[in-house]
């Protein structure tokens, strides 16, 4: 309507399309460019009308994608005029033309305002829609209290509310504060009771954001959330202009599911029951008609369901109707449904353990691995590698590799990598493994990616008897059969055969498995012993660097007889990478909330069903083995043992930085990881167990020598053990903010912690992993003095595959170096478990690192002289490590080092402000000064305003200088090497007390 | 013989196909879509002529409202495949009559595929003369030979002349009249610093001529060229005349030029073809008279506010005057609004093309007219760019000038017959790229 009669506008456009080139385009427009230039200028004669007009233009030249940098504040000034068709323009234009950052919407602040609380609702519905499509922070300052009150009050018209709510939301995006918590809880359910459907579809889009960002303030919605969902579900009181294809507003019912899936549980029974009626009746009645529009929208509503379902842990019975109904979705002829069931299924999987269920469907899945469409193939084979466990695996794998000759080029690597993970994982014997990866490489040829045949050759090389097959294996273009048993000799015969024919690239391989068939034959045989070491000297003086040069390392190794059993020695272990399924799984969730419900599974999935099932022990890692028997043939276990080790402050590490972003669910890697280092291992309790009591056998210094608060010790009679060094992990803790504290086959803690001043918010993680409950749980705080800490209530049990979630708040009164532990105890089963774990509350967590101006920091360091306010000390037995790593160090305790302040280059200047109740913000200095000649030793000076203080920071920084926490154990358990804690105690000077101290507690 | 094309295609602006030619298989038919995607769609049109996409060679031009495009796969002589198509339109403008644009090549489809199959030959130039074109390609009715009647004009023999000894030149021609035309050709191409000192300066010239001449004519040219007067001297064995002599750069002559005689002689001597043809091309670096000063003072006042003065002095005789003589003055890109006082012409301001533009019709020589405009620019939203300047531009002709002083000092017709003949010597001077920095 606001178009009508504007002549010189549809001139304009007209002119636009008929140009016949781009080039006529730009000309025209910059010829009306410069008119409204002209125009513009000689303000004073142009009326509303030709503003409109012109604003209008400059609107759509700048649709066609020219820039338009000019003629925004007429724009602005459109939105004051009095009139309908200019201030719509204004609004349009503005919202077109400017972002949320521009400075002219402060202009247009107040007009806007006047708007909104004005009483005309055309006007109040424009400046809604623009706020709600630009409104920026300033915005949001200004304007919220006013359009929360139009959402509220009951005078409005509907469409008005409905704008409002969409516009709040978008306030409460870019700013969050505008929503009061408290005030908004009861006023955001009051509105849930609406009756008009678009009003409430606006609120519970707003619902939704407000619950992602914090549920607990919410519960009062849920209980009204269900109802909506029933009285959509039951069709009660549905205005007609509100279903869509005869089913009750979807875009609802999607919304309200999605914020329902942000509370973790429904505890009260009652709405527990009529959520699940609700699902049941939406799963029932969800059928595959003909129409498309339709089945896109009840399919929504479907897909929604399911998500929930999922989240909510519903019993068996449902989960077993899901599937159902996903295996009547993979039957459908139309490719989109069947893409839509094979990746809910595959979600399934993830998170629940309907595999049983979804194996009967395995004959569909795998026809559907024959479909023309490749995203339907690739989610068919996403979701076989996902279901495959021990009972089927032959038949997949066998099924994977019957298509895999048929299967396109792009697809043959994955698939024929996802085929040997598989086979490898759930391998019945080993022939049969040996003989699916040789009837893979056969197959797929050039697809096998360098990784498969190294892995083969990898699995076999811990196995004897396969080790010289496994060489011919990774030599596919000429296929020699297996044969195990074979006499060296015959063996020898086989592959010197080969050897004239094969490329330079094949050689040096040969060359190797020469070498090591000279190292098995036992006894030595001299007549292969002359052969091969002819061929070696034949090599000696090829002219490929690569032949040469093992031609004559061999050499020289056979004629050391024993050494080469040292360097021939099996190879070590591959550290298994991460699936690319899972990681893919992962990352296509688009959907925030079905991510966090599936990341919270994952990370409680337990890793039982990944085990290799009748074959030997295959690394040292794994085998019970005295130490005596420790050879120095042995040396994979040892790499393989410290590889896992290091996986898991690694794992923490990720766990962390990916709850910073997602707070309410610390892990989404965690699955790949926990799954990673055991696949082939097996059950990780002998490790650990081993681990473990090195690990406790170091700590049983301190508690000897020191029975302070200090007690970082697991009860020995604990039969479940820990996961990962609890050490590690506690000193990984005290550097950064969120991560593992603790983890056992039944539970998982994690924690994550925020810091302001002197006051600490952390949020333990109970993670039940398992699909029984844990009772008795039980967790106690013992504070140290300095520290005052309320931990909130943790529940007595925890539900299976749940998660808990335990505030903790702590104030720190005075510095201190002692640590808070935490108590823990839980019973599974029959099992009684206690631990007490070291809670990562230490000082330098209410440290601010502060940069402090050579001109403020020396009048500081001089008005602070001498004991106590400024001690001295010369420390011995210090790590030695590079300058730059130890400012690092210090940077990692919030000490901020200030380079440049000190002329010698040798010593570090840092500075730091330390928070407690006692002292307030406190600055303190440090100064240390190393000795380039003697590593080991430096002199150390802290001044700040308070002895304690300066004191503790002191011991503090020692502590850490003396012994690093980052740095593993070298060698592990079974290592008959003295342990790493006996290596250190002869540095420690026995004349400082204080240093002996710190380098018992590390 | 080097390879020119391998395709040739002819695309209006929106880059449909208007006509085609494959000349080797090389190429795929979908070659233009390559050069639409890649070239026509973006940034880079008009920027670079030759392109290589895919292992093909993409040469183009774009003359009125049509692209030429020649696509080769194999190492192609560039210069050749431009000089092809520039002989092409020449030969194409003289069959429509003059213009060629896309309407032209509309209306002329037949015509075209037929020419296009005789100008090239599997990739390899044929004869591109239009004179000879015309004896056999001829857009009248054919009379059929079982007619009846004889025909009264006698059928051309195309063979004879392209084999014979002169093969531009028919035997037998007679005119009643006989004819020469003669133009010198300049333009001038300049860059002149805001400080008034010239930076590039040069003249490209071209001789153009139209003989309507009886029988096998052998023609004379002399021109007031240096080396061309001195070998003169030299043979005559008298001192040059005193008098300006020019120095010419880079000459090229037509093929009926007889060079032996050019090298021995310095003398230009030629049999001419009938019609018109361009005798040669020369270029000139020194000694340029320019025809026209100009005097540019802009002036920002502030951040909204321009004042532009501009004097140009023609600088050629009071009794000359130059035609169409257009001054493109540019301006910011938020000019708003302008007021103008000029001593003559007219002048105003163009959105398009960010410009002031004054139109002089008629400027006599040695005066001086000016130009001083007040410009209002609008305030924009984004910090305002640094004007970058760009030059001002300058259209002109001034007709009997030479920029270069180059003359015709005598033009001589032998004929066995020995007929009168009427010579026209024409001289003209236009702008090449006449730009003044401000």
């Amino acid at each position: 309507m606001a178009m009508h009669g504007m002549r010189g506008l549809s001139v304009f456009i007209s002119d636009i399309r008929n140009c016949q080139n781009k080039e006529q385009e730009r000309q025209r427009i910059d010829k009306e460019l410069g008119n409204v230039r002209n125009r513009f200028k000689n303000e004073k004669g142009l009326s509303p009308y030709e503003k409109k007009k012109y604003v209008w233009k400059m609107l759509y030249i700048y649709m066609l994608g020219y820039d338009v940098d000019f003629g925004h504040m007429e724009a602005v000034s459109l939105i004051s005029a009095p009139k309908y068709p200019e201030k719509q323009v204004g609004y349009i234009v503005t919202s077109c033309l400017l972002n949320e950052n521009h400075d002219f919407l402060r202009l247009a602040i107040n007009t806007v305002r006047n708007d909104i609380i004005g009483r005309n609702e055309t006007f109040q519905c424009l400046a809604l829609t623009m706020v709600g499509n630009i409104g920026g922070r300033e915005f949001a300052e200004s304007l919220a209290p006013d359009v929360q009150k139009l959402l509220l009050s009951s005078s409005c018209r509907p469409l008005v509310r409905k704008k409002a709510a969409l516009c709040l939301l978008r306030l409460y995006r870019k700013n969050p504060d505008v929503v009061n918590v408290d005030g908004w809880a009861d006023r955001m359910a009051q509105l849930l009771d609406e009756r008009d459907l678009g009003v409430l579809t606006s609120s519970m889009s707003l619902l939704v954001a407000l619950v992602s960002n914090n549920h607990e303030a919410y519960w009062s919605c849920l209980p009204k959330c269900v109802k909506t969902l029933e009285r959509l579900a039951r069709n009660q009181d549905i205005p007609q202009e509100y279903t869509y294809y005869g089913i009750p507003s979807p875009w609802l019912q999607v919304k309200t599911m999605r914020a329902l899936q942000y509370f973790p549980t429904i505890e009260d029974p009652y709405t527990r029951r009529t959520l699940f009626e609700v699902l049941q009746r939406i799963l029932m009645g969800t059928d595959v008609v003909k129409n498309v529009n339709k089945n896109n929208a009840s399919h929504a509503v479907l897909f929604e369901a399911l998500a929930l379902v999922m989240h909510l842990d519903a019993e068996k019975e449902m989960m077993s109707q899901c599937v159902a109904l996903l295996g009547k979705f993979i039957a459908v002829r139309e490719p989109n449904i069947r893409y839509l069931g094979l990746e809910n299924m595959t979600r399934m999987l993830m998170v629940t353990d309907a595999q049983e269920i979804i194996k009967r469907h395995q004959a569909q899945i795998i026809t559907s691995l024959k479909d023309p469409d490749i995203s339907i193939r690739r989610r068919a084979l996403d979701l076989l590698y996902g279901m495959c466990d021990v009972t089927n695996a032959k038949d997949i794998v066998e099924e994977l590799l019957q298509y895999l000759s048929s299967a396109d080029f792009t697809m043959r690597e994955e698939l024929s990598l996802k085929a040997a993970i598989l086979a490898e994982k759930f391998a019945p014997d080993l022939s049969w493994y040996v003989d699916v990866i040789l009837q893979l490489i056969d197959k797929a040829g050039d697809f096998i990616s360098d990784d498969i045949w190294f892995r083969v050759v990898q699995f076999v090389t811990n196995n004897d008897d396969l080790q010289v097959s496994a060489y011919i294996l990774g030599e596919y273009s000429h296929l020699l059969a297996r044969r195990p048993g074979c006499s060296p000799k015959e063996i020898f015969g086989i592959l010197h055969e080969k050897l004239p024919t094969v490329s330079t690239t094949t050689i040096p391989i040969l060359l190797s498995a020469y070498a090591k068939i000279l190292m098995h034959t036992q006894p030595p045989d001299q007549e292969l012993q002359s052969q091969i070491w002819a061929i070696f000297n034949k090599y000696e003086s090829c002219i490929d660097a690569e032949i040469q040069q093992r031609a004559v390392e061999y050499f020289a190794l056979c004629q050391k007889g024993a050494a080469l059993m040292d360097i021939l020695a099996e190879m070590p272990k591959f550290p298994e990478r991460k699936s690319s399924l899972i990681k893919r799984a992962e990352y296509s969730e688009a959907d925030t909330a079905e991510q966090s419900a599936i990341k919270l599974r994952a990370q409680q999935q337990p890793s039982n069903a990944l085990v290799v099932t009748d074959q030997p022990p295959a690394n040292g890692a794994t085998s019970p083995v005295p130490v005596g028997q420790l050879s120095l043939a042995m040396v994979p276990s040892m790499i393989t043992t410290e590889d896992h080790t290091s996986t898991d402050p690694a794992s923490s590490q990720q766990n962390g930085s990916l709850t910073k972003v997602d707070p309410q669910h610390p892990s989404a890697d965690l699955l790949g990881d926990l799954l990673g280092p055991l696949a082939i291992e097996g059950p990780p309790g002998a490790t650990v167990q081993s681990e473990h009591n090195a690990v406790s056998r170091l700590e049983g210094g301190p508690d000897a020598v020191d029975g302070s608060a200090i007690v970082p010790v697991e009860e020995q009679r604990n039969t479940v053990q820990p996961i990962g060094n609890i050490a590690e992990r506690f000193h990984a803790l005290c550097l950064k903010d969120s991560g593992v504290l603790y983890e056992d086959p039944y539970i998982q803690i994690g924690i994550k912690a925020e810091w302001r001043a002197h006051h600490g918010r952390l949020v333990l993680f109970l993670g039940n992993k398992n699909t029984a409950p844990l009772v008795s749980v039980q967790a106690l705080m013992l504070p140290p003095a300095h520290l005052k800490m309320e931990l909130s209530l943790v529940p007595d049990t925890i539900p299976p595959r749940a998660q808990v979630q335990c505030p903790l708040e702590v104030v720190n009164l005075r510095p201190s170096r002692d640590v808070a532990v935490l108590d823990f105890s839980y019973k599974f089963g029959t099992n009684m478990v206690n631990v007490k774990l070291r809670l990562p509350a230490v000082l330098n967590k209410f440290l601010q690192p502060i940069p402090v101006p050579a001109e403020e920091f020396f009048p500081q360091w001089r008005s602070l002289s001498g004991p106590p306010l400024k001690l001295q000390e010369v420390v011995r037995g210090v790590r030695p490590m590079p300058l730059p790593e130890m400012a690092n160090l210090l940077n990692s305790f919030r000490l901020m080092i200030c380079p440049g302040l000190d002329p010698n280059p040798n010593n570090l200047v840092a500075s730091t402000t330390f928070y407690s109740e006692s002292t307030h913000a406190m600055l303190c200095l440090i100064r240390i000064e190393t000795d380039p000649a003697d590593r080991t030793q430096l002199r150390m000076t802290l001044a700040s305003g308070d002895p304690t203080l300066t004191f503790e920071l002191k011991e503090f920084i020692k502590e850490q200088l003396i012994s690093i926490p980052t740095a593993p154990p070298q060698s592990p358990a079974p290592a008959p090497a003295p342990p790493p804690a006996a290596q250190a105690t002869p540095q420690i000077p026995p004349n400082d007390p204080a240093a002996l101290l710190a380098g018992l507690l590390s | 013989m080097p390879v020119a094309a391998s395709a040739i295609y002819f695309l209006n602006l929106r880059g449909d196909v208007l006509i085609n030619r494959l000349y080797r298989d090389d190429v795929g038919g979908n070659m233009v879509d390559a050069f639409r995607m890649h070239i026509m769609q973006t940034k880079e049109l008009g920027t670079c002529p030759v392109r290589q996409i895919g292992g093909c060679s993409f040469f183009y031009m774009r003359i009125s409202n049509v692209y030429i495009v020649i696509v080769v796969r194999s190492n192609a002589n560039v210069a050749c495949a431009f000089k092809f198509v520039v002989e092409a339109v020449a030969l194409f403008k003289s069959y429509f009559g003059g213009a060629f644009d896309e309407d032209a090549i509309r209306n002329n489809f037949v015509l075209i595929y037929e020419l296009l199959d005789e100008i090239m030959d599997f990739g390899y130039p044929q004869n591109l003369s239009p004179e000879i074109l015309k004896l056999y390609i001829t857009q009248e009715g054919v009379r059929s030979p079982f007619s009846s009647k004889p025909s009264d004009k006698p059928v051309p023999n195309a063979t004879l002349q392209v084999t014979g000894a002169v093969g531009w030149r028919r035997e037998g021609l007679v005119y009643k009249k006989n004819e020469v035309f003669l133009d010198i050709v300049e333009s001038v191409n300049l860059l002149m610093s805001s400080k008034g000192s010239v930076l590039r300066c040069d003249v490209t010239g071209k001789i153009l001529m139209k003989c309507f001449l009886s029988g096998m004519p052998d023609l004379k040219l002399g021109l007031n060229d240096k080396i061309g007067l001195e070998k003169e001297s030299q043979l005559k064995s008298r001192p040059p005349k005193s008098g300006k002599t020019i120095e010419l750069d880079d000459v090229t002559f037509h093929q009926c030029v007889n060079l032996t005689r050019f090298n021995s002689e310095k003398t230009v001597s030629f049999v001419p073809p009938d019609g018109e043809f361009e005798l040669m091309k020369y270029r000139i670096t020194e000694g340029v008279n320019l025809p026209f000063r100009v005097l540019p003072t802009i002036k920002e006042l502030g951040r909204t506010r321009m004042e532009v003065n501009v004097k140009v002095k023609s600088v050629f005789g009071a009794k000359m005057f130059a035609l169409g003589v257009v001054i493109k003055i540019p301006v910011p890109k938020q000019t708003a609004k302008t007021s103008f006082q000029v001593t003559s012409g007219r002048a105003k301001y163009q959105a398009a093309i960010d410009c002031l533009v004054w139109k002089i019709r008629k400027f006599p020589g040695q005066t001086e007219p000016t130009l001083s405009a007040e410009v209002e620019l609008i305030s924009t939203m984004a910090e305002k760019k640094s004007w970058t300047r760009p030059p001002i531009q300058m259209e002109f002709q001034v007709p009997m000038f030479t920029a270069s002083g180059l003359r015709v000092r005598f033009l001589k017709v032998w004929e066995k017959s020995g007929y009168n003949t009427v010579e026209w010597v024409r001289y003209i001077t236009k702008a090449g790229s006449y730009e003044i920095r401000c």
